[in-house]
């Protein structure tokens, strides 16, 4: 079910879309996160929205980059980094001179560092309120966006907040439309010059396929199929959880990195 | 005063029809461009009526003895009528013989008045039912009016009141029969028709046995071309033509399997729509069934207009495309040889490619295909698990065989691996030189192509192609027809040409080298499912017949088999799209092989076997001929491995 929106003039929407990687094959394809950041951009009735992406433009991400193109857009600009560059300067500067109303964004890219800091990173540089997590975008209204926040377990939050904004979206955003071959085809690159940043920190990184992570059994041992049931619906009990408020950074840290001490991530 | 009425009424009605004739062109000539040899499809248009339509309508012999008498005494009375009447050449035998051909297409109209007293359903009504009276009034005014020129009756027989009211049954025969063919009439149908059978786009599909089946490529190279068609205009010129030919008679409608389970197509609605878009207006005149739970009069068109709307109503309703099955029994029925599949293909090719919109799990598919290389997502290196324990050769390592074994995405499927499993024991029994592609086969493109997405199947299509030319062989054997079909009649515009077979066409084969020996049956009645795409698409009838022959089972044949055999419902991407309806189509025919009173169904294709298993409270069980082949091998047959069989003992039971 598509959220009611209402209609909004002159709005202008930027989205941020990267490259993704298929998870069975590997192959290049539009990001499923980004993919959805578009369809909500899509929803805003009478926002102008346009595409944006920084990277190189080569034979294999082109392909993937047309699969944004085919969801009904006639151009995607075209930020052009080279490989392994620090696409956040450019990305700030691109943004800050266009100056959209609303910049949505996947929560984390499909591929390269993937660790999800890109919109944080932006928000920061350019000084914009970030809310992540979004499942739909209600209404825009004199400069100030109702956002609707996707918590677990199907929970919403209803925010406001002033524009302009960085958003990102995850799975729990509409599911994104088709791609079309036709416009997918005939769309066209627009490119943008901006700052080259050599990532140095990266260039230095080892780069290997992850291995699956052990999962915590669940064992449920029920006699009937209700309790079954009701252990599979149950909220998982969160249980040694420990709300932290009013500390210094210093108390802060200490008590993360005890968790991570007691959980074996750090020895 | 006739002598001078006659010449002047038909002459008048001629000249009518010539303008008629002119702008029915017109329309026509609204569509795209196509490559026809005009004056080559010309001279084979007798031939092509005579032997191939004949061939058709000649199905229903009542119909098929009116249509001669009616049409030929027709087509003669009106070719003597203008020499006799029009040019006053009445001397001799020719006016004997406008007696005899108006009187025979008098005979001829009365077994059409006949039949539409209590027209069937499929029939379409309106206009159509003035038809017998039209060809009553056209051939008895002739006959009469011919009676005092050869001299039966005195030259001024009568009153010169009775001429006049000859004169007036005449003109209203003249109206319907030459005016009204070109002005749009039921007669429509005789000069659209003809035309039509000159100017097919499919001229190879005529003459004995010859088929022509396979989807016609798409040039993806042009691109500024419209992806399939959004409009009628879209449609090639010779399409149109085919579309305005339609008799009506129905035919398709009673065939189709998406009609018979309530879903919205009726393919002689269809065919109608488009001609209601070639010419402008609304479908509110039609007067045949309409699509199950659609009314008509809500839709409306026009040559230059969109056919399907991205929101709202527009000629047809996208769920109206993707009813169909592509199971290609109304094209095989249509005695006019329309090719409704192409038309809804080329439709869906706009909507797919275009607009992006492929229904129900279109899109996921669809992604699947060009993620992965296969429908279902699945990882293309666990393409041949389920042979993990075969030690099948492997093409890359052996680099060619006498057989290529195509397995198919039924890989990835359980139930199509015990065929699959069954299928290898055959070959080795028969010692088969035969080897697979493994990891490096791909889907075939079927689904693609047939979901509307000419892009992802010719992607497939040229990848599987350029894999094949690395390896050699004598042909490929595949127990899906669907790959059967696109490998053998439809890679060949892409530049692959093999020769294809269906496993059935090839144990049929092996049996009669005497390479194969089996047990006699002692199972119950079983009867065989005609897979769609191996029956009417490649014309495989016999071979799987023949196996079960072999067998030793005796085919409790169903009423709808052979040619006329029901689709399962798993063509065309329809399980894809799933379309509601009032039943299902497997429910259907499942039903059909209880009619027979078969405890087993014999199929031949991994399609069929799901669709029809999965038909519960169903008596019947579904088996593909492979395994019933293998179940009857006797061992004594060359054998490279004689391993105990391992599936006939489950090796874990459900027990609670």
């Amino acid at each position: 079910m598509r959220p009611e929106t209402s209609i909004n003039p002159g709005l202008e929407v930027t989205v941020l879309v990267s490259i993704g990687r298929h998870p069975v094959t590997g192959r290049a394809r539009r990001a499923d996160q980004d993919a959805r950041g578009v369809e909500l951009a899509r929803s805003l009735e009478g926002a102008e929205v346009q595409l944006l992406h920084a990277g190189e433009q080569a034979e294999t991400s082109e392909a993937a980059l047309r699969g944004y193109l085919g969801m009904g857009f006639s151009e995607l600009s075209l930020l052009e980094q080279p490989q392994g560059a620090d696409v956040v300067p450019a990305l700030a500067e691109a943004l800050d001179a266009a100056a959209p109303h609303l910049v949505i964004t996947g929560e984390r890219a499909e591929r390269g560092e993937g660790s999800g800091l890109l919109p944080y990173l932006l928000a920061e540089r350019l000084g914009w309120p970030l809310v992540s997590g979004l499942a739909a975008v209600e209404g825009v209204e004199n400069g100030v966006a109702t956002l609707l926040q996707a918590l677990p377990r199907g929970q919403r939050r209803r925010l406001k907040v002033r524009l302009p904004a960085i958003v990102t979206v995850d799975g729990a955003a509409p599911a994104p439309r088709q791609s079309a071959y036709g416009p997918a085809r005939r769309g066209t690159f627009e490119a943008l010059a901006g700052p080259v940043c050599h990532d140095e920190e990266w260039a230095e990184w080892q780069v290997q396929p992850a291995r699956k992570r052990p999962k915590r059994l669940k064992i449920v041992k029920a006699a009937s199929a209700r309790d079954r049931f009701k252990a599979a619906a149950a909220k998982a009990e969160g249980g040694g959880g420990q709300v932290l408020t009013d500390v210094t950074p210093e108390q802060g840290a200490e008590a993360i990195l005890k968790l991570l001490r007691e959980e074996e991530v750090l020895r | 005063m006739l002598d001078t009425l006659l010449p002047i009424l038909i002459f008048a009605a001629l000249a009518l029809a010539v303008i008629g004739a002119g702008r029915r062109v017109r329309l026509w000539r609204q569509g795209r461009p196509a490559r026809v040899d005009l004056l080559k499809g010309l001279a084979a248009m007798p031939r092509r009526y005579l032997v191939d339509l004949h061939h058709v309508v000649a199905r229903d012999k009542v119909m098929s003895n009116t249509h001669v008498a009616t049409a030929g005494g027709f087509v003669a009375a009106a070719v003597l009528m203008i020499l006799v009447h029009g040019l006053g050449l009445a001397e001799g035998v020719l006016g004997w013989l406008l007696l005899l051909a108006s009187a025979t297409m008098f005979v001829g109209s009365l077994f059409v008045a006949r039949r539409r007293r209590n027209p069937p359903s499929r029939l379409s009504r309106g206009p159509w039912m003035r038809l017998p009276k039209s060809l009553m009034a056209f051939s008895l005014s002739v006959f009469l009016i011919t009676l005092p020129t050869v001299g039966i009756l005195p030259e001024d027989f009568g009153h010169w009141i009775l001429a006049i009211l000859l004169s007036a049954v005449l003109v209203w025969g003249l109206g319907e029969m030459v005016f009204g063919m070109a002005w749009g009439g039921p007669m429509k149908h005789a000069f659209a028709g003809a035309l039509h059978l000159a100017f097919h786009r499919r001229a190879e599909r005529f003459g004995e046995g010859n088929r022509s089946t396979g989807l016609k490529a798409l040039d993806l190279d042009d691109e500024n071309a419209t992806l399939g068609v959004e409009t009628p205009s879209d449609f090639t010129w010779n399409q149109l033509l085919g579309f305005d030919a339609c008799v009506q008679c129905g035919r398709c409608e009673a065939v189709c399997p998406a009609f018979a389970a309530g879903q919205p197509l009726n393919p002689k609605k269809l065919i109608q729509d488009m001609v209601v878009g070639l010419a402008g207006g609304s479908d509110a005149r039609y007067a045949g069934s309409p699509y199950p739970d659609r009314p008509v009069g809500e839709h409306h068109g026009s040559p230059h207009g969109p056919i399907v709307a991205r929101e709202g109503k527009a000629l047809v309703d996208a769920e109206t495309l993707w009813s169909c099955t592509t199971c290609r029994a109304c094209v095989e029925e249509c005695p006019m040889m329309i090719e409704h599949v192409d038309a809804i293909v080329d439709m869906r090719r706009f909507l797919t490619l275009e607009h992006g919109q492929t229904p129900g799990k279109g899109a996921e598919v669809l992604d699947n295909l060009i993620a992965t290389d296969n429908p279902g997502g699945f990882d293309p290196g666990a393409r041949m698990h389920w042979a993990a324990d075969l030690e099948l050769p492997l093409m890359a390592q052996q680099g060619q065989a006498e057989v290529l074994l195509w397995l198919g995405d039924g890989a990835y499927d359980m139930r199509n691996q015990r065929t699959l499993r069954s299928l290898v024991k055959v070959l080795r029994a028969a010692g088969v030189d035969f080897a697979v592609l493994g990891d490096e086969e791909r889907d075939s493109g079927d689904v693609a192509r047939r979901l509307g997405d000419e892009a992802t199947f010719q992607s497939l299509a040229r990848r599987n192609i350029a894999t094949l030319s690395k390896y050699r062989f004598e042909r490929i054997v595949t127990c899906d027809p669907h790959s059967f079909h696109v490998l053998g009649n439809e890679y060949g515009e892409l530049g692959g040409d093999y020769a294809v077979s269906h496993h059935s066409t090839f144990i049929a084969e092996l049996h009669d080298a005497g390479r194969l020996e089996f047990r006699a049956w002692k199972g119950g009645r079983v009867t065989y499912h005609d897979p769609c795409y191996l029956g009417r698409y490649n014309g495989e009838f016999e071979a799987p017949r023949n196996v079960l022959k072999a067998l030793g089972i005796e085919v409790a044949e169903m009423q709808r088999s052979g040619y006329r055999s029901r689709c399962c419902g798993g063509g065309g991407g329809a399980p894809i799209t799933d379309v509601p309806g009032k039943q299902r189509i497997p429910d259907m025919r499942m039903g059909d092989v209880q009619e027979t009173g078969a405890d087993l169904v014999a199929v031949g294709c991994p399609q069929c076997t799901a669709m029809l298993e999965g038909v519960v409270d169903s008596d019947a069980d579904v088996r593909d001929i492979a395994e019933l082949v293998a179940e009857a091998l006797v061992d004594s047959a060359p054998s490279k491995v004689s391993k105990p069989r391992l599936a006939q003992q489950p090796l874990a039971e459900e027990v609670a």
